[in-house]
């Protein structure tokens, strides 16, 4: 059965799929996971980013003062660094962006997270978990 | 909504997006009170640095962008494979015929490439290889032969000392070593070099050491290095054979080194066959000159190999060779040019006298791909014809003309991808093959490979291949109109006469290759027939030869030895002779149809002596036993050698016709005396008798002057011996070998095998490209059979309607069969036509390799164009039979 697409749509029995988009999308993720996983700062943001999309799409502004109003402002956090992390995880697969018509009125860019982003927020939360326990322990030994 | 302008999108995107957010910060602080500009202000302080921010975004879309588009193109890439698979599978007779004809193709082709590359391409073994050089001797009317002559002692010395563009070199001459380990004595292929070699060459032994300088010395002990194939055969690759002595020919030999793998320098197919240096060289010991070396100018018996000093060209050192040459000219000849010297690379002179039939062999193959691509791409053009109405689909549904292009490059790539695999393949096997046609008489053989050259070449047909037939197929689904094709229509509407007649073409072309390649094999296989019915000069049949190298040490002295050489052979012959089922028995130093022979100059007593390298040569052969009744030729006058010539009887020789009729026309040679400069003593021979002429360096050669010299009078030390039998000659070899070792037990019989195959051996190169033009042309025909069959078919098919409409009105089936019958006549005329012209063009390639054939024998031609004519009327026969039973109601109905 043909399925008719676009231009550049799929003609193919989706039986048969290999799911090159799924490989290359893990083989990239994991190169970032490894390099992610260097930079303490980086990986924090990008997690908080993933948790405040994750109960519907939002655009960067209202994420960003999600991470501002729910960490009250302890995390202070120069919000141009927020776009270059966005752009980032979208490229990564994690996330879906669409322009949409804002409550304002005004057109904004939506984030969504994606089923793979999902999946990297329960396993980034439960390692981030892990983690702070494990510092706490070390921390709470007296001296 | 989706915003879609195009101009600048990604820009403006970041861009936009930024904005926005600082527009919501803007009002955030606007609420908390700020006036309009410090909350501008407050919003961009609290944002950081937007310029930089946007351009990091804007990097990050770049690099998502090329992710996205590479990850597209695989994926349509792959699509696409998937596709063209499953469309091949669903069509598994167009899928094998096309599979099958790219496959022989490309088979072919890699085949003959491989061999072209591993004899004229391939570097040499060696340590660069393009500086190392033969320097070899001219001589003009000297000893009858060639341009190619070995050097003495003294001329070797000259050139390694008064020739600076050469840095190294060495000499070597060919020696036939047995070794008598324990069990059965076997003959081993040696060399005897000056300590040099191998460092020329740029080669060290795998294990142990190179000779040095002192082990070139007259008195040094005997050493010697083996080849790493006699070290694995008879040592089982045992490494404390280093340092052990070996008995070779009698003599202790200490082994200092073993040659790397696949190293045996000189290869006799590299070399000229005169030499007669063996197929591969086993063992080398070092070459003393000794007094009577260096005192002897002419015994001509060296080869020389020499290294170019770095940055000195071929041409400088052949221009010092030419000086040196003119040098000895001047000193011995009298200056009249008729002796010179020059070099040649070691690769030219592998592949000089192999080099214009292999590549002739190359076009023709290439002829075949190009016929058989031809079919394949009419075979999917008629396919896609098929195809015409889901294309049509296709199309009317949006799929862009590049997008179907590409699908159809796939496709027809992945057949040719699937051809090449099984080319190489096949090119594995058919190289195999073609070497056993061969054997031993293609110089490089070993070099012959399928390397990563062959794979390239393969793979660069399958991808031109597949280029052409997707850019064919993708125009010709272009030009179909779609709306009759949509609406039912048949291959009515389809092909226009551009295309049709296009098809034509590429039969009419295709018959006109065949037709030159099956003109080409025809005169060679007219020249082969011619050559093989030459009288030799002896009788091939019933006749079995084996060759008997007695051991001679490093100190051979042939006055000391002789006698012994003399006593063993007579004896041996004698024995022979009376065996079982022999009918006479001989020996000769040099069989006929086997190389070139040695020879030497000679004067005839009582006439005014000739300059040096100016009077009469010949050929000249050692016998022993009844050789002439032995061999089946026929002595004309006089008598052949007997029991009663002895070493202290008057010497005698025998002459061959051509010396007769040469040197004593319109005389009688018997009676007179002449001096041959190959006797080891000085003094006069008489001639006793006078024999037939044979044919000695081939068949296609007309026989030049020759005398024969008893062995008993000038004692030798490698015989073959020839038996004459009733009945199977091969059955009385075992019976031979009980003689011989009971003779002499550390001897072997080498090179056992009949006088017919010594024969079919002379022909082995033009029986090779005979076989192989003769395949590929009869390939080319079928291939260009199939086509026209497939163009006559399609055509009929075409014309059902018009065919049922000229029967329904009443037209005889023979006016149809004639119409189709026509079409197809046309068509092989025009090919037959250009084939001819073509082949009389083409043909002027093969002069040198014709014997007694003109290039434009009209016989063959003619034979040749009915063969084709013949057959292609044939093939066009099958759908004109078809066409007659065209029933003419059912064309009429049918769309």
């Amino acid at each position: 059965m043909l399925a008719l697409g676009a231009k550049s749509g799929e003609w193919g029995s989706p039986l048969v799929d290999i799911g090159l988009n799924e490989v290359y999308t893990y083989l990239t993720n994991a190169c970032e996971r490894r390099m992610a996983g260097s930079n303490l700062y980086t990986g924090t943001l990008d997690l908080l980013i993933l948790k405040a999309v994750s109960w519907g799409p939002r655009h960067g502004y209202a994420i960003g003062r999600w991470i501002r109003e729910t960490t009250e402002d302890v995390l202070v956090v120069q919000e141009g660094v927020l776009y270059p992390a966005l752009h980032r995880l979208e490229r990564r697969g994690l996330l879906k962006e669409e322009w949409r018509r804002s409550e304002t009125g005004r057109d904004a860019k939506y984030y969504t997270l994606t089923a793979a982003g999902r999946r990297e927020l329960r396993a980034e939360t439960s390692r981030w978990i892990e983690h702070t326990r494990a510092v706490n322990r070390a921390l709470a030994v007296a001296t | 909504m989706r915003r879609s302008f195009r101009f600048n999108h990604s820009k403006r995107d970041v861009a936009d997006e930024i904005g926005f957010h600082l527009d919501m910060r803007t009002r955030e602080f606007i609420e908390r009170g700020m006036s309009v500009e410090e909350a501008r202000r407050a919003a961009a302080a609290s944002f950081g640095d937007v310029a930089a921010i946007e351009a990091e975004c804007r990097d990050q879309r770049a690099m998502r962008a090329r992710e996205h588009a590479r990850r597209d193109m695989l994926q349509g890439l792959s699509l696409d494979l998937r596709v063209a698979l499953r469309s091949l599978w669903r069509r598994p007779a167009f899928t094998a015929a096309a599979t099958l004809t790219l496959t022989l193709g490309i088979g072919a082709a890699a085949a003959v490439f491989a061999i072209v590359s591993g004899v004229l391409v391939r570097p040499l073994p060696y340590h660069n290889p393009d500086r190392l050089v033969m320097v070899w001797l001219t001589g003009s009317e000297v000893h009858g032969s060639s341009s190619q002559l070995p050097l003495s002692a003294p001329t070797y010395l000259d050139v390694r000392h008064d020739v600076p563009a050469l840095t190294s070199s060495a000499a070597f001459r060919s020696w036939s070593y047995t070794i008598s380990e324990g069990n059965e004595p076997e003959q081993v292929d040696g060399v005897r070099v000056t300590p040099a070699l191998l460092a020329t060459l740029g080669v060290r032994p795998a294990i142990g050491r190179d000779f040095t300088d002192p082990d070139g010395t007259p008195n040094a002990p005997h050493v010697v290095i083996i080849s790493d194939a006699l070290w694995r055969r008879r040592w089982g690759g045992d490494p404390s054979v280093l340092g052990k002595r070996i008995s070779l020919s009698g003599e202790r030999f200490t082994v200092i080194g073993i040659a790397p793998r696949g190293f045996a320098f000189p290869r006799g197919a590299e070399l000229p066959s005169g030499l007669q240096f063996p197929m591969r060289t086993d063992v080398w010991t070092p070459l003393t000159f000794g007094e009577d070396d260096l005192k002897n100018r002419w015994t001509l018996n060296l080869a020389a190999v020499a290294r170019l000093r770095d940055g000195v060209t071929l041409a400088a050192a052949d221009a010092q060779l030419a000086a040196l040459g003119q040098r000895l000219d001047a000193q011995f000849a009298g200056g009249k040019g008729q002796i010179a010297m020059h070099a040649v690379t070691v690769a030219d002179q592998a592949a000089a006298p192999v080099r214009r039939t292999l590549l002739i062999l190359l076009g023709a193959v290439a002829l075949v791909l190009v016929i058989a691509c031809v079919n394949v791409a009419n075979l999917l053009i008629a396919r896609t014809s098929a195809r015409a109405r889901e294309l049509a689909v296709r199309t009317a549904l949006g799929a862009g003309g590049a997008r179907l292009a590409r699908q159809l490059v796939v496709e027809n790539t992945l057949l040719a991808a699937l051809g090449a695999a099984g080319g190489i393949v096949v090119a594995a096997f058919a190289t195999r093959v073609m070497l056993a046609l061969v054997p031993g008489q293609l110089p490089r053989a070993d070099d012959i490979a399928v390397d990563w050259r062959v794979l390239l070449a393969a793979a660069a047909c399958a991808v031109i291949a597949g280029i052409i037939f997707g850019v064919a197929a993708a125009v010709h689904a272009r030009g179909a109109p779609l709306a009759p094709v949509l609406s039912g229509g048949s291959a009515r509407a389809t092909s226009g006469l551009a295309r049709t007649s296009g098809r034509r073409l590429l039969v009419g072309a295709q018959i006109a290759f065949s037709l030159v390649l099956l003109v080409g094999a025809g005169l060679l296989a007219a020249s082969f027939v011619r050559l093989e019915r030459v009288d030799p000069g002896f009788v091939p049949e019933h006749a079995v030869t084996a060759r008997i190298s007695l051991p001679i040490g490093a100190t051979f002295d042939p006055k000391r030895d002789g006698p012994a050489w003399s006593a063993f052979f007579t004896r041996l012959v004698e024995r022979a002779g009376v065996l079982p089922n022999v009918t006479a028995a001989g020996a000769v130093s040099i069989l006929p149809l086997t190389g070139d022979p040695e020879s030497s100059g000679f004067a005839i007593e009582g006439r005014p002596p000739a300059a040096p390298g100016q009077g009469p040569g010949a050929e000249y052969f050692v016998l022993a036993g009844d050789y002439f009744r032995a061999m089946g030729m026929r002595l004309l006058t006089g008598r052949g050698f007997a029991a009663a010539d002895r070493a202290e009887t008057p010497r005698v020789i025998i002459v061959s016709r051509e010396l007769e009729r040469r040197y004593f026309p319109g005389d009688h040679a018997i009676g007179h005396r002449i001096q041959c400069g190959c006797d080891f003593t000085p003094g006069s021979r008489e001639i006793v008798g006078v024999v037939d002429d044979v044919r000695v360096t081939g068949l296609g050669e007309p026989p030049a002057p020759a005398v024969y010299l008893p062995e008993t009078q000038m004692t030798y030390p490698q015989l073959s011996l020839v038996m004459r039998t009733t009945g199977d000659p091969v059955g009385t070899i075992p019976a031979l070998r009980r003689e011989l070792r009971a003779l002499a037990p550390g001897v072997a019989l080498e090179q056992v095998r009949t006088l017919r195959d010594v024969f079919s051996a002379s022909l082995a190169r033009q029986r090779f490209s005979l076989v192989l033009i003769g395949a590929f042309a009869i390939a080319a025909l079928a291939l260009a059979v199939v086509g026209l069959y497939g163009v006559i078919a399609l055509s009929v098919g075409e014309r059902r309607r018009e065919l049922g409409v000229r029967l329904a009105l009443g037209a005889r089936p023979v006016t149809v069969l004639r119409l189709v019958l026509g079409e197809g006549a046309r068509i092989a005329a025009a090919g037959i036509v250009v084939g001819l012209a073509g082949s009389a063009l083409a043909t002027r390639l093969l002069r040198g390799m014709l014997y007694d054939v003109g290039p434009a024998d009209a016989t063959v031609y003619g034979v040749a164009a009915l063969i084709v004519g013949i057959v292609a009327l044939a093939s066009a026969w099958l759908p004109a039979r078809a066409a007659t039973r065209v029933d003419p109601a059912l064309a009429l109905r049918s769309d």
